[in-house]
């Protein structure tokens, strides 16, 4: 494991424990991913209303934790800042507020909205002729919302090259509506798909990279709760829970032997 | 009211690169010359209203302003979570356009009904709510509000009426001030069967082309009255209330899906909002 992705993990965990909210089984997943996205996407922590920034949209709003945790380990503000984490008055949320928290470009947290505000905003720079991209990640689960398709399907029809979307496939969707092969329902609405691990770094950044002339969807193989065996083996149980002291100290030590 | 948001569209895009047009396979034609003029500031976006509003939002994150126009009930209730969260929550404005007003489409049914949106609308925090009643007023508030950055939401109607009055957003007006101890207030269109009931009834008159804000003021002149709301839609009454003291009566919708098709003047008959109609439910309460 990336040595700065498992710092973040520590964060997370440590910011749920002190504030008795996250989701972290789902934030886990995306570590990576949201770490390596910041790692190439054009941004400037120092000044995070540059206007040549890259855009990226967490649209699966409730992994606000871990957008938090990367946003602070590339300085956007203190983790210190991270631990007030869903409290009155906080302005870290368990979902993001954009008018409270320098680098979140969208407030999310209700599904499938996220993706329909990512075509907008590319649709926006191609129109201006900028090269600015557009980057955002939806989950698996999500993408049971229609919205989710009926962006997709209208990105395509703009031809939106600028465009890149990752899907978190944590597993999340077989609780309940299945989305069987997904790269091929995105290859079907006429997308350019790429399949990685989405905890293989180098992947995610080549992903990123990557630019074609169609809207380009990255199909990211994650562990719901990767990172420490527990919140993977007990993805129900850790849905929405934060961890006892106890619990906190037996995550910190899967989370260090890398039990998976 | 379509050819007019049209016209005065064209007008304002020959001038500002940011206006861009996202149809929902509406209107089509109609915007034919935008298209011809601004290709890379058009589109059909196609019958996907969540979407339309969503991409508004975006584009107007990035510095557009963007006009979405569909039919009534599909970009106004269909899409009310999108306006909510994408637009208002996340205060990236946008005009919102809507054709087909309360009955307009009589003949369609239901499903193409729209009494609710005003109503909806003006509950979502910094939503401007306009109902212009003729192409005059709606002319001179899309050029008043549509750069604004706030969300502003448009009802556009098919019938609209033909009294000629001046619209300044957020302000009512005063049509009749006769001293009478009975106001009746409206709003959008239908001002036309109220000036026809009301002709030479011993009334007050007060109009509204914005139902969000309320203008309190011009209300709080006339509280001492007892107020006759009549309207074809909900929102106005409900505007109304939130100015505290009044009293106040609703003559408008009743509580029913009313699919008798036929045209605009037919329901407005069978639910009592045709001008005699109009005038004896002022009569019997005066």
């Amino acid at each position: 494991m990336n040595q700065d992705c498992k710092l973040i993990r520590q964060d997370i965990l440590t910011v749920s424990h002190k504030s008795g909210q996250g989701h972290i089984p789902t934030c886990f997943s995306v570590v990576e991913l949201l770490y390596g996205i910041y790692n190439i996407i054009r941004h400037k922590p120092d000044d995070p209303q540059w206007q040549d920034r890259d855009i990226f949209i967490l649209s699966k709003g409730h992994a606000s934790l871990a957008h938090y945790c990367v946003l602070a380990k590339y300085g956007y503000f203190p983790i210190d800042r991270v631990t007030s984490f869903g409290a009155f008055m906080s302005d870290f949320g368990c979902h993001a507020d954009r008018l409270k928290i320098p680098g979140i470009e969208a407030s999310t947290g209700s599904l499938g909205h996220g993706i329909g505000l990512a075509v907008g905003m590319a649709l926006a720079f191609q129109t201006k002729k900028s090269d600015r991209r557009v980057f955002t990640i939806i989950g698996d689960g999500e993408s049971n919302e229609g919205s989710v398709w009926e962006a997709v399907m209208v990105g395509v029809n703009l031809q939106l090259r600028n465009l890149t979307i990752f899907y978190d496939d944590n597993q999340s969707h077989a609780r309940g509506l299945q989305i069987n092969n997904a790269a091929g329902k995105f290859r079907a609405f006429g997308c350019e798909v790429s399949e990685i691990d989405g905890h293989d770094l180098l992947a995610i950044e080549d992903a990123c990279r990557k630019q074609t002339d169609k809207v380009h969807v990255v199909i990211a193989k994650t562990i719901k709760g990767g990172g420490c065996s527990t919140t993977a083996n007990n993805q129900y149980e850790w849905h929405r829970k934060s961890p006892t002291a106890e619990e906190l100290q037996q995550l910190m030590r899967e989370l260090d032997e890398e039990t998976i | 009211m379509r050819k007019q948001f049209r016209d005065t569209v064209i007008d304002l895009a020959s001038a500002d690169d940011s206006i861009v047009m996202i149809l929902g396979d509406v209107s089509v034609y109609l915007f034919k010359k935008f298209q011809d003029q601004h290709p890379e500031r058009f589109h059909n976006m196609g019958i996907c209203e969540n979407t339309l509003v969503s991409v508004g939002a975006g584009m107007s994150a990035q510095g557009f302003n963007p006009f979405v126009h569909t039919i009534t009930p599909f970009v106004t209730e269909r899409s009310y979570e999108q306006i909510k969260l994408d637009m208002c929550y996340n205060q990236f404005g946008g005009n919102i356009v809507s054709c087909g007003a309360s009955f307009d489409y009589a003949w369609d049914g239901a499903t193409h009904h729209c009494h609710t949106d005003l109503a909806i609308l003006r509950l979502l925090p910094d939503m401007e709510v306009i109902q212009p009643g003729s192409d005059r007023e709606l002319d001179s508030l899309i050029r008043s509000q549509y750069a604004n950055g706030k969300p502003t939401y448009f009802r556009l109607s098919d019938y609209p009426h033909d009294i000629k009055l001046d619209a300044e957003f957020g302000k009512a007006v005063v049509l009749k001030d006769v001293g009478s101890q009975i106001t009746v207030m409206t709003a959008g269109p239908i001002l036309g069967n109220v000036m026809q009931a009301i002709a030479d009834l011993d009334v007050n008159l007060v109009y509204f082309h914005t139902i969000k804000p309320i203008d309190s003021d011009v209300i709080n002149r006339f509280k001492g009255s007892k107020i006759l709301v009549v309207h074809d839609a909900f929102g106005l009454h409900e505007a109304l209330c939130s100015v505290t003291g009044l009293s106040l009566s609703l003559h408008g919708l009743p509580d029913e899906f009313l699919s008798w098709y036929g045209k605009l003047d037919n329901i407005r008959g069978k639910i009592g909002l045709d001008a005699n109609s109009i005038r004896a439910y002022i009569q019997n309460n005066s």
